[in-house]
């Protein structure tokens, strides 16, 4: 069952173009000249109920746009949505009901007032039932580590804090259709972990579908089975994340170790030199070719071992961005 | 749960929430009200000085220019405690930094969240002193006013209000295009400041501006003059419509500019 369907969706954004200097502004208020993006062009897909993606591309990629056309907070400029068969952008009732937009860059919380204060907030905002949302909070404090500074007003807490406060405060009425905007953004690496494990456990349970953007590939690898990249506001790839390292056009790493001489202008015949030493070397070759290489190395070198690695996630989005893959 | 239950439940929130908020910064807290009775005072006392120089103004005598006074400030103090900051102040800046988004997905009604999520408690604790001058004010006229007068005077307390909300919702409309509306709400703020006074001291093209183009004689003026039981028919037949066009014409333009809401960038 489709949770989500997307056709043809597009978003173009204006703004007044200004030179840079005071001239530049004074020129821009009396005759602005205005600008059109194209943020997101004819991008199409569609999500089952408990998938849980990864949406990924570089900055100004497109993938906030998305999501936020996606949630009802922006008009698509043409293409159709449909969540869980609603409009999103007639932000029905019911609609707003069983969704979730939770940024990892902007502060939804009463600055100067407690988390507590916010869920109760949240409470009566979503109409949850007195005793459904003590479960759920209890349940969701638990599961974010936040049981100790729930009262404790949020502009004393720390970012990574304020941040779990905020992934409990979205989730308490029980959303269907979850959308995550970079919520491992600018953390620690331990409050990245905690907030990474918080998500997965969500998703394990199958009810909701996630959307995530994030610029951290581990987020990515480790919570999501799909992962759509978008790159000047067009889809350039959706299919399962493994499927993503195994694209045609990738190079796998082979690492050689040598227990003999060797020759690097030979071996930079056969491959890429990524690192080397004096015993070791680290060469990328096109995945068709692994083998054929392999074999030459075993045949023409003192080789005393040799392992093949698959082309880290990291790296594929960085060749798809460069738009070497497309 | 009954829409309108939902809603009071919400305001109530929102001030339990606006008195926490306040309490945060206790001394600021009290200083602000001290503040604000403050400048009431001044106020009056520059009304007595200039009545001691003249009998009338704009064909006003002293206690019914003070009811008049008493009248805008309670208007104001209603605007200012709940729509008059959040709209004419926040939403500007919720639109250009992109925290409205935060609001739009909340399954409320995104008008009623914008214009009354920031209860301005302070003034409210500002507001119970110049309910008691208002108090005073009716016991200068010797409570000389029938019920139907006094309820004629509600009628039209209410109706200001709401023509207000049109107009301060209209110019921060605005900001969905220029992303900040500063400039005409002090604008506005301005021109508000002129009801504390007769507008019958103008004459010509500058009452014709406060009665048909920016009808000013709505807020402070009609329900003086209702009270007074000097306000003519054609008055009161005046004043409801053009609420109503102010209002459908801000709630029009209201919708029309969340279309173009851009959000900001991540």
């Amino acid at each position: 069952m489709k949770t989500i369907q997307v056709k043809n969706l597009s978003k173009t954004y204006w703004y007044y173009k200004k030179e840079a200097g005071l001239a530049g502004s004074i020129r821009a208020l009396l005759k602005g000249k205005k600008e059109y993006v194209q943020a997101v062009r004819n991008v199409s897909f569609d999500l089952d109920v408990g998938e849980v993606v990864g949406f990924v591309g570089p900055n100004g990629a497109g993938k906030t746009t998305t999501l936020k056309m996606l949630s009802g907070i922006l008009h698509p400029t043409e293409g159709k949505v449909a969540v869980m068969d609603f409009t999103p952008v007639r932000r029905d009732k019911d609609f707003l009901k069983r969704v979730s937009f939770i940024s990892g860059q902007r502060n939804r919380l009463f600055w100067d007032l407690a988390a507590e204060e916010y869920f109760e907030f949240c409470r009566v905002v979503y109409e949850i039932p007195e005793a459904v949302f003590k479960d759920a909070k209890k349940r969701l404090v638990e599961l974010a580590e936040i049981g100790g500074i729930l009262n404790v007003p949020q502009r004393k807490l720390s970012f990574g804090q304020r941040k779990r406060c905020e992934l409990v405060a979205g989730l308490l009425h029980d959303p269907r259709v979850i959308f995550l905007d970079e919520p491992t953004n600018a953390m620690d690496l331990i409050n990245a972990r905690k907030i990474r494990e918080f998500i997965k456990k969500l998703g394990e349970g199958g009810k909701q579908t996630i959307i995530l953007t994030s610029h951290n590939m581990s987020d990515i690898e480790q919570v999501c089975g799909r992962v759509i990249v978008i790159n000047r506001g067009k889809i350039v790839f959706d299919g399962a994340t493994r499927e993503l390292q195994r694209m045609d056009g990738l190079k796998k790493q082979i690492k050689i170790v040598f227990n003999g001489p060797w020759s690097v202008d030979r071996i930079q015949k056969l491959g890429v030199i990524r690192q080397m030493n004096n015993s070791e070397i680290m060469i990328d070759v096109a995945s068709d070719k692994v083998a054929a290489v392999a074999s030459r190395l075993f045949t023409e070198y003192p080789v005393k071992d040799i392992s093949i690695a698959e082309p880290k996630l990291e790296a594929v989005i960085e060749d798809i961005y460069a738009r070497r893959i497309e | 749960m009954p829409v309108i239950i939902r809603y009071a439940r919400l305001l109530a929130l929102f001030i339990k929430i606006g008195l926490l908020r306040q309490m945060a910064y206790r001394f600021n807290f009290f200083m602000m009200v001290i503040g604000k009775v403050v400048r009431i005072g001044l106020l009056i006392l520059f009304f007595q000085a200039i009545f001691l120089k003249v009998d009338r103004i704009g064909g006003w005598n002293y206690k019914e220019v003070l009811l008049l006074f008493a009248t805008f400030h309670l208007v104001d103090y209603i605007m200012s405690i709940t729509f008059q900051r959040n709209l004419a102040f926040h939403l500007p800046q919720r639109i250009r930094m992109g925290e409205l988004d935060a609001r739009m997905i909340l399954p409320v009604n995104l008008l009623f969240m914008v214009s009354f999520e920031d209860i301005d408690m302070m003034d409210f604790f500002s507001f119970l002193p110049s309910l008691c001058f208002l108090g005073y004010v009716f016991y200068l006229l010797d409570f000389s006013f029938t019920l139907t007068q006094f309820f004629s005077y509600l009628l039209l307390l209410m109706n200001a209000v709401i023509f207000l909300f049109g107009v301060v919702l209209i110019i921060a409309t605005v900001s969905f295009w220029t992303t900040q509306s500063y400039g005409l709400s002090r604008i506005f703020d301005n021109l508000l400041r002129i009801c504390r006074y007769p507008l019958d001291i103008f004459e010509g093209f500058w009452k014709a501006v406060f009665i048909y183009l920016l009808p000013l004689v709505l807020v402070a003026q009609l329900p003086s003059q209702a009270l007074l039981n000097i306000i003519t028919p054609g008055a009161l037949f005046f004043a409801f419509p053009v609420t109503g066009l102010f209002l459908g014409g801000a709630l029009i333009f209201w919708k029309f500019g969340l279309k173009n809401y851009m959000s900001a960038s991540t």
